[in-house]
């Protein structure tokens, strides 16, 4: 051994690497099976959990339905789970509404990055409701061997419950679990894939430009009013459980778990804020967005979950307000699509006005008008006025920044339809004074 | 012959006519006809699926090569084979055949495909697809390499029959994520492994390592797929096959191909002055010999040894030559090429838009060129095997072709010109791999974790496995948990470790004559000697000098220039022998094997003149020491011996020694003859007796000093023949090296020290 050793010292031209002279290992061998956890592991509040599969450590917390984590309540997901189904995407057909007690809620801590073969999920966090309570069960495996009966365990929680909410489940925890069901050897007792109630969507619809960051921890504490105190960062959660399996003190681990059940609370909570705004909660249980864009994706993410309705209403609040920003834009987009020129040319015009007032803006709402009025209301006279407008914008911010060949073809276009809509109108007055 | 235009109506007529100038003939040392073969054949296959069947006669294939049908008949049987028949002789159907019709038997099946190069794959696809678009059968084909966009990726995982790849691919991206391709391993039939030669050095040994793998994640599928292989010509086939992959492997060399009559002629540049040896220069007479023929508008491809030579030959041919007719071109092909513009020159020879191309040996390998008439080598290419590989280049199933081998002035050209025999009528050498290279083997058994645990009682390689573990729990990569040993690291180990072993650190050149841009790359080795500051580099035929070299960031600043000189570095070593593991003696001499670690830096570079190739100046270079721990073999003469001729005799004898065996050792290795160095010392700090050293170069070894180890009787013999046959005087550069160097007494104090040697032998 040790020639290897220094063979492979010789051939990379290096000495040993340092403080690597006491190899740490076997901490957790002196955890051999079947022995109960010792004193250090009932501090954690783990207990030992044995299937046919062999075995591992579970940490088990039970919330009442009335805690209150945040803005939500968590016996509220009651009352609104069913209209989750707009949500469910992957699964075998489309998904009957969810009961809160069908759902399996789950988040992985895993050794590494990526899903392939060689990143473990060491820590299993699964949540659901099950009579009075949340149940948060945290399978965390003491060494490799154990995460076959990890896997039992979980496949045995999902056997009824076919909807599995994640937050990035869909990309990340499934795909990196059916492989897990895979390396060890599930073959075709492996769990089929579960409808995905995946979080990650939605909020990345809603608050992509709302929010700095998407990671949960920072949409938790700016939506669902989470604060997390001196909760470790996620990242470090291999580093801490690397360092368990070379020393065999399991103590900082319960940095992890505590990290996890946070992330197993904030799930339910998302749960019930989307199936809040999926049930009409919105003004009631869910507070109004006060930026529009907030308002305006809100709006368009009902519209595309089927409840237009009460996305329409949030349009109509929107058009009322006196401001404008790239939210008028987007909405006249939607309502070009589906053909309600009415509020369209009134939100590009809000837009127009804005745009020419602070002289640096593009012209795009100018150009819409534009084609508007050249295309719909066949007014040329006030079609080249806009695109005149659009190309002395277009113009001053030439000046302002770098122009480049971007810039240089848009310029090159307005020109070209102004040329076009000189002839029409030109050959309109024509026409015009042929009748009189 | 027009006489006119003084061209010649056929490739036929030019050769006779050829033959009838003395001033060309004199310096023709072989001139080999090598007769038109008639084809072999063999009737289809019995059982051969009809819509296959059907496919072929489309093609107007209504019976096969014999090697075509042995090959079907033996994986039929369900052997692993290796095909080698030479270039252009049908040896894709040798695997192609049994796969489809394995596949149309039973569409669940699958097969990997591996090529050496993304390129190569391509034109394989192309190929299967027009077969099986023939045979009107639902078999999916696609490549799976770096440029497969991610929104087809899942499809071609779950629905790809025929999966075609290259071995970097398969280690970074299929073999780490093999969950995701549980259909295709389940599945597994057949991996077709193609151009087995280019599996050789570094580069082969880490792709055995990456089989090592893939075999055992179909274990853990409950596949076992055969292995068809199919390779050029060398001298073990079926050794390197087995060695590849592990397994017992069948060689199918029963070509039944037809081929057109070759020319193959050996000629030997005009002595220039006979008392030093010097020869007139190969790279003009091979620019004459070129010129010739493309003036007779024949299609041609000039090899020359190394990139600088391949600009320095383009730029003499395209001045040679300014008009070719019809507007077509003379072009150049070498690695540091971007691969937009090699597809490119591919094509322009494919359609006969260039009809002269000057490439490295990275044409020889089987990308699809067409088959040109004429092949011109500068050079001896180093090994037999990629001499008729290059030669492969010209020549048709029907007509004429030519090869002209035009010697240098070096030891091994001349030994080859000068001895056709040992050309024509000796194997070609043995592909040699180490997969058991330390490194190389650690490296694997880490990628081999990440994707499945190991088990007491598996096997990966020649080591032990369990020592190898233990070093990586020791290294707090793996876990040990009783008897398994798991993969417990943030990192991902495959993209660490690159396949090709320079391929991830080249260095980038940009020209910054106006604004800045990459106008290629050179591998790490070669750097120090090629793009170090002040050095002339020539792409294209353009001169750049590199006005800035960043060592650190792997980039060279180059200006184009216009001067009337190329550079040539040297480089510093010193050695220290670590570890000896292998001891023998014979004929008065003993030798060893065992680790070494070399120092290497690059002292200072020439200025040598075009054309005359006078020195005209010399600088320094700052380059950091570089460090290679690597095998070696070396071996000592006795004190008696030493005594007897003195200290100053010794050291001109050694040298001249050392010069001619590293010039020859190539002869029994397939490498480049840049993968072996020599290094004699005349009091070894190891020995304390005079020594002559060589060393694989690359960390751990490829193998190559070990076989030298071997061969050493057979190898001092070979010198002292050399010496004792060349007609120089006292020592030329075809010999023990010029006189400048060795001394007056070069070359009979070497060939006296030889001889010694074997008198003194106990």
């Amino acid at each position: 051994m040790s020639s290897l050793r220094e063979r492979m010292n010789r051939l990379r031209g290096t000495r040993a690497p340092e403080g690597l002279d006491e190899p740490g290992r076997g901490g957790p061998e002196r955890n051999e099976a079947a022995e109960p956890p010792g004193p250090a592991w009932t501090a954690l509040g783990v207990t030992r959990l044995a299937n046919d599969a062999g075995e591992c450590l579970v940490r088990r917390v039970v919330y009442p339905l009335d805690y209150r984590h945040g803005h939500h309540r968590l016996g509220e997901l009651g009352e609104c789970a069913g209209a989750l189904a707009a949500l469910c995407s992957g699964g075998e057909g489309d998904a009957p509404a969810p009961e809160a007690e069908r759902i399996l809620f789950l988040d992985l801590e895993t050794t590494g990055l990526g899903v392939g073969a060689g990143n473990v999920p060491f820590m299993a966090g699964i949540a659901y409701f099950e009579g009075d309570g949340y149940v948060i069960e945290q399978a965390l495996i003491r060494h490799p061997a154990e995460e076959r009966a990890m896997l039992e365990h979980l496949r045995g929680r999902l056997r009824n419950r076919p909807y599995l909410a994640t937050y990035n489940g869909r990309t990340f925890d499934w795909p990196l679990l059916r492989s897990r069901f895979i390396l060890n050897g599930f073959g075709r007792d492996a769990p089929v894939e579960p409808w995905h109630l995946d979080f990650l969507h939605p909020s990345r619809s809603i608050w992509r430009n709302t929010l700095a960051s998407l990671r949960l921890s920072h949409v938790e504490e700016e939506r669902l009013g989470i604060a997390r105190g001196d909760d470790v960062p996620g990242s470090m959660a291999p580093a801490i459980y690397f360092r368990y399996l070379r020393d065999g003190d399991p103590a900082p681990l319960a940095d992890v778990f505590r990290h996890n059940e946070l992330d197993m609370l904030s799930l339910a909570c998302l749960s019930i804020r989307f199936g809040r705004l999926l049930s009409g909660g919105l003004g009631r249980h869910v507070p109004l967005p006060e930026e529009e864009e907030e308002l305006l994706r809100t709006g368009l993410w009902l519209e595309r979950m089927g409840r237009t309705d009460e996305a329409e209403a949030l349009y109509e609040t929107l058009a009322g307000r006196e401001t404008a920003g790239d939210w008028c834009l987007l909405l006249a987009a939607r309502d070009k699509k589906c053909g309600n020129w009415r509020r369209a040319v009134l939100l590009w015009q809000r837009a127009a006005q804005a745009a020419e007032r602070q002289g640096w803006a593009s012209g795009e709402a100018h150009i819409e008008l534009s084609m508007y009025y050249e295309h719909r209301a066949k007014d040329y006279e006030l079609a080249l006025r806009y695109a005149s407008a659009a190309l002395e914008l277009a113009t001053r911010r030439a000046t302002l920044g770098r122009f480049d060949a971007k810039r240089r073809a848009e310029q090159e276009a307005i020109r070209r339809r102004i040329e076009r809509l000189a002839k029409k109108a030109e050959r309109t007055l024509a026409r015009e004074q042929t009748l009189f | 012959m027009n006489r006119l235009t003084g061209k010649a109506d056929s490739l036929e007529e030019w050769l006779n006519e050829l033959r009838s100038r003395p001033e060309f003939m004199r310096h023709v040392t072989h001139w080999e006809t090598i007769p038109a073969r008639e084809a072999v054949y063999a009737p289809l296959p019995r059982g051969l699926h009809p819509k296959l069947e059907a496919a072929l006669r489309a093609k107007g294939i209504d019976r096969l090569y014999s090697h075509q049908a042995s090959a079907f008949e033996a994986v039929r049987a369900g052997r692993n084979i290796v095909a080698v028949t030479p270039t252009a002789s049908g040896k894709t159907l040798c695997y192609n055949l049994p796969v489809l019709q394995s596949l149309l038997e039973d569409p669940s099946g699958r097969a990997l495909y591996m090529f050496p190069t993304k390129a190569l794959a391509q034109d394989q696809v192309a190929e299967l697809q027009q077969l099986v678009e023939l045979m009107e059968a639902d078999i999916k084909t696609h490549t799976y390499d770096g440029d497969t966009p991610p929104t087809v990726r899942q499809a071609i995982r779950n629905a790809g029959h025929i999966v075609v790849t290259n071995p970097d691919m398969l280690h970074a991206a299929i073999l780490p994520h093999h969950t995701k391709w549980v259909r295709l391993f389940e599945n597994l039939r057949f991996v077709v492994l193609d151009e087995l030669h280019a599996y050789r050095g570094v580069f082969g040994s880490h792709v055995a390592n990456v089989i090592r793998r893939l075999r055992r994640i179909c274990r853990f599928y409950g596949s076992n797929p055969l292995f068809l292989c199919a390779s050029a010509t060398i001298a073990n086939p079926g050794e390197h096959a087995e060695r590849l992959i592990g397994d017992k492997v069948q060689v199918i060399d029963n070509n039944g191909a037809p081929s057109g009559e070759k020319h193959f002629i050996f000629y030997n540049p005009p002595v220039v002055n006979p008392q030093l040896g010097i020869r007139k220069s190969s790279v003009l007479e091979t620019q004459r010999i070129a010129a010739m023929l493309l003036r007779q508008s024949v299609q041609t491809i000039v090899f020359a040894r190394s990139r600088v030579r391949v600009e320095i030959l383009l730029t003499y041919l395209q001045d040679a030559i300014r008009q070719l007719p019809g507007g077509k071109q003379i072009r150049g092909y070498r690695g540091g090429y971007l691969p937009k513009q090699r597809r490119e020159i591919e094509r322009g020879l494919r359609n006969g838009e260039i009809l002269g191309v000057v490439s490295t040996n990275a044409l020889e390998l089987g990308i699809d060129i067409g088959q040109l008439r004429a092949c011109v080598i500068n050079g001896y290419p180093g090994t037999i095997a990629s001499t008729w590989q290059q030669s492969g280049r010209a020549g048709r199933r029907h007509g004429t072709s030519v090869t002209i081998l035009v010697a240098s002035s070096n030891p091994l050209d001349q030994y080859v010109i000068r001895n056709p025999d040992f050309f024509f009528n000796r194997p070609p050498e043995r592909a040699l791999i180490h997969p058991d290279n330390l490194l190389i083997l650690i490296d694997h058994v880490k990628c081999a974790a990440y994707e499945l645990p190991f088990e007491k009682g598996e096997t990966f390689g020649g080591e032990r496995l369990e020592d190898m573990l233990e070093f990586l729990v020791e290294e707090q990569v793996l876990h040990r948990v009783k008897d398994r040993w798991y993969w417990m690291a943030q990192s991902f180990p495959a993209n660490n470790i690159s396949l090709r072993s320079a391929a991830q650190e080249n260095f980038v050149i940009i020209d910054i004559t106006n604004g800045s841009r990459v106008i290629g790359e050179v591998d790490r080795f070669s750097a120090p000697t090629l793009i170090h500051e002040e050095a002339i580099y020539i792409h294209e035929g353009v001169q750049y000098q590199v006005e800035k070299l960043d060592y650190h960031e792997k980039k060279a600043y180059v200006r184009e220039v216009n001067v009337d000189y190329f550079t040539d570095a040297n480089l510093a070593v010193e050695l220290k022998v670590l570890h000896v593991d292998r001891e023998a003696e014979s004929g008065g001499i003993v030798r060893q094997f065992g680790e070494v670690a070399v120092n290497a830096r690059p002292t200072i570079f020439k200025k040598i003149r075009l054309r005359t190739h006078e020195n005209i100046g010399s600088g320094p270079i700052h380059l950091p020491e570089e460090e290679l721990h690597t095998s070696g073999y070396w071996f000592s003469f006795s004190e008696e011996t030493a005594a007897r001729l003195g200290a100053n005799a010794m050291q001109s004898a050694l040298l001249g020694i050392a010069n001619v065996l590293i010039h020859i050792a190539p002869l029994y290795l397939m490498c480049d003859p840049l993968d072996i160095r020599v290094y004699p010392q005349v009091k070894s700090v190891h020995m304390k007796r005079p020594t002559i050293y060589f060393y694989d170069r690359y960390p751990g070894g490829i193998g190559l000093a070990e076989r030298l180890f071997e061969l050493h009787d057979e190898l001092i013999e070979e010198a002292k023949r050399l010496i004792r046959g060349c007609t120089c005087l006292s020592g030329c550069p075809a010999c023990v090296g010029p006189i400048e160097e060795v001394g007056l007494l070069g070359k009979s104090q070497a060939l006296q020290l030889l001889e010694e040697a074997a008198v003194t032998a106990p």
